[in-house]
């Protein structure tokens, strides 16, 4: 008898936890319905990508000096560099240069060891294309600019959450002239006492030359 | 309580208003009644498909909002004609049988799903006299049509020629045949209160004394059990096994395109409205306010039978119980979002350990009370 009245009352804890649980899981969907929505409407409203975003690689043909370092330091050494030995001068003439991005993985080693620094990231990501043939970009191609997002006439610039004012967290009707949350490492230097100051900016460059 | 037929005026009879009218042209009553036949019918699909669009709109804003998303947007304002356009699409669509298919019962299969739910629209009362037809076996005619369907999903599940497809026929079947009998069972709590299986007699029975006589304060844990069995008949998402995506693709629905699959799916859409109404019928009062009428009109002073005052009452009924059937469907999505799918051991055990016992208990409970207190559980 008392077996049957704890089973039943196992029971109704039981019930009456489940629905305690609901609830409290209803209450946090109900409490997302008067939250504003999070969509960046993609082709007219666009991400501003990120400071040091490795997008599509652009080239500067006229800096290159043919060293062929990029293709080293490339994991799967996939920059074509087309150069021919000029008998004359005695020096390197370069024809073409060329990166497949249908192969790339945008690891930015070339750039970052281009003694020219003729190679550089940009913020442009989109390389869809119907053939993957076409996402071989040759000297002319790389050369070009992408459009920025933020000067397109056609597309509303969006900051990303950590580009935001402080407290902000929806990017639409921000203020564009509001400064980010935060201080820029030169803002931080001018609240440094003057000769902390000094030494900060002085530091990295000592090491520099001792490096 | 219980206000006998023949106290209530006549009222808005349209149906006598427009047989009337057109013997008044000099018709023969029956050609009047020919004439009248098919417009109950017209507003029975015309008010099923809207109430769907309705529905699949709201489902789609309603689910944007949780995840904080838009939802439809461009197609017409805020995106209202969205619905339009997915049926449209689906009308335009080829309608494939697949080749060793059972072309006739992979026909017949959603005609079979969809039909039962249509028909059940003639119990729906939106008014004393603004239902379809007051049939003396309402609720009953009901729970009948509603046990028809798992025959058109097994149908559509077999004639596939799928295994996925045959495992959500089968699974729809299990489900509808468990969850039928709590259901049943929740209903005839109600019917026992209100000594009549008609839903006019249901919500004539709740109308005395506005929001404090509906049906959910004597009958809450019926109206639990109604819930969720309403839920699980219309395949709703803690209950979706049938076409549960992740492991049965689209369950009986798999091989479907075209309108055939705009058939299961409008099916399914009415049934959440239908049930979603019958809710309200059984136990929010149906068309009641929640004041009663009758003192809002003795307030001003009017007559309950002034023209005006009919008029106003029968507009208010329509649209107290779309708004109770919409605000329980809202609490549909919104239960979609909340909770996971439940396994289908999980499933019939809810069914037959817990809503069965939960529910014959309930009726025992009702019995008791009506006996105990025939003052408030009907005499």
């Amino acid at each position: 008898m008392f077996g049957f009245l704890k089973k039943v009352g196992d029971y109704t804890r039981d019930a009456v936890g489940a629905a305690n649980y609901l609830t409290q899981g209803l209450s946090v969907t109900f409490d997302h319905l008067r939250r504003r929505p999070i969509t960046v409407q993609y082709p007219y409203e666009k991400l501003i990508p990120s400071e040091r975003y490795r997008g599509r690689i652009h080239y500067e043909f006229d800096k290159c000096i043919a060293c062929e370092v990029c293709v080293r330091v490339c994991p799967i050494n996939l920059p074509v560099v087309d150069w021919v030995m000029n008998k004359a001068t005695k020096k390197k003439e370069l024809r073409n240069y060329s990166i497949d991005f249908g192969v790339c993985i945008f690891c930015g080693n070339c750039v970052e060891y281009c003694p020219t620094n003729c190679l550089s990231m940009t913020e442009e990501y989109e390389l869809a294309a119907f053939d993957r043939h076409s996402l071989n970009y040759d000297n002319i191609a790389l050369g070009r600019l992408p459009t920025s997002v933020s000067s397109d006439p056609a597309v509303t610039p969006l900051r990303e959450l950590a580009y935001l004012p402080k407290g902000e967290m929806d990017p639409h009707g921000v203020d564009p002239t509001r400064p980010r949350a935060g201080q820029l490492p030169a803002q931080v230097l001018e609240t440094l006492p003057k000769a902390a100051a000094a030494a900060a900016t002085t530091a990295p460059a000592a090491e520099e030359t001792n490096g | 309580m219980v206000i006998a037929p023949a106290v209530v005026s006549p009222g808005l009879d349209l149906e006598s208003s427009f047989t009337q009218l057109l013997q008044g042209f000099g018709l023969s009553p029956g050609a009047a009644h020919l004439l009248w036949l098919p417009l109950p019918m017209l507003l029975v699909l015309v008010a099923a498909v809207v109430g769907v669009l309705v529905n699949v709109w709201l489902e789609r804003k309603i689910s944007a909002a949780v995840q904080q998303r838009i939802g439809p947007e461009y197609a017409g304002a805020l995106g209202i004609l969205q619905p339009m356009a997915d049926g449209l699409k689906l009308l335009f669509k080829e309608d494939i049988i697949p080749a060793r298919a059972d072309g006739l019962l992979f026909t017949l299969g959603p005609v079979l799903v969809l039909v039962p739910v249509i028909l059940s629209w003639l119990v729906v009362p939106f008014g004393q006299h603004l239902l379809i037809s007051n049939v003396g076996v309402g609720i009953f005619l009901w729970i009948s049509l509603s046990s028809i369907q798992p025959i058109g999903l097994l149908m559509a599940g077999y004639a596939s020629n799928n295994k996925y497809s045959l495992l959500g026929g089968l699974r729809a079947a299990a489900q509808s045949i468990s969850y039928e009998i709590p259901l049943a069972l929740a209903v005839l709590a109600i019917v026992m209160m209100s000594n009549s299986l008609s839903t006019v007699d249901i919500v004539n029975q709740q109308t005395g004394a506005g929001i404090l006589s509906w049906n959910i304060w004597r009958q809450p844990v019926g109206f639990l059990i109604f819930w969720i069995c309403a839920l699980a008949e219309c395949e709703r998402l803690p209950f979706d096994l049938p076409e549960a995506e992740e492991e049965l693709v689209a369950g009986y629905q798999t091989e479907y395109s075209g309108m055939k699959f705009a058939l299961f799916y409008l099916g399914s859409y009415i049934n959440l409205v239908l049930s979603a109404l019958l809710v309200a019928v059984l136990y929010l009062g149906g068309w009641g306010f929640p004041l009663p009428v009758e003192w809002i009109v003795g307030l001003t002073g009017q007559s309950v039978d002034a023209p005006l005052v009919q008029v106003i009452t029968a507009t208010t009924g329509i649209v107290m119980t779309v708004l109770k059937a919409y605000l329980l469907v809202f609490f549909a999505i919104l239960l979609r979002w909340t909770v996971p799918r439940v396994r289908i051991d999980q499933l019939l055990d809810l069914g037959w350990k817990f809503l069965l016992p939960i529910a014959l208990v309930n009726l025992l409970v009702t019995a008791g009370l009506k006996l105990a207190f025939p003052a408030f559980f009907g005499g």
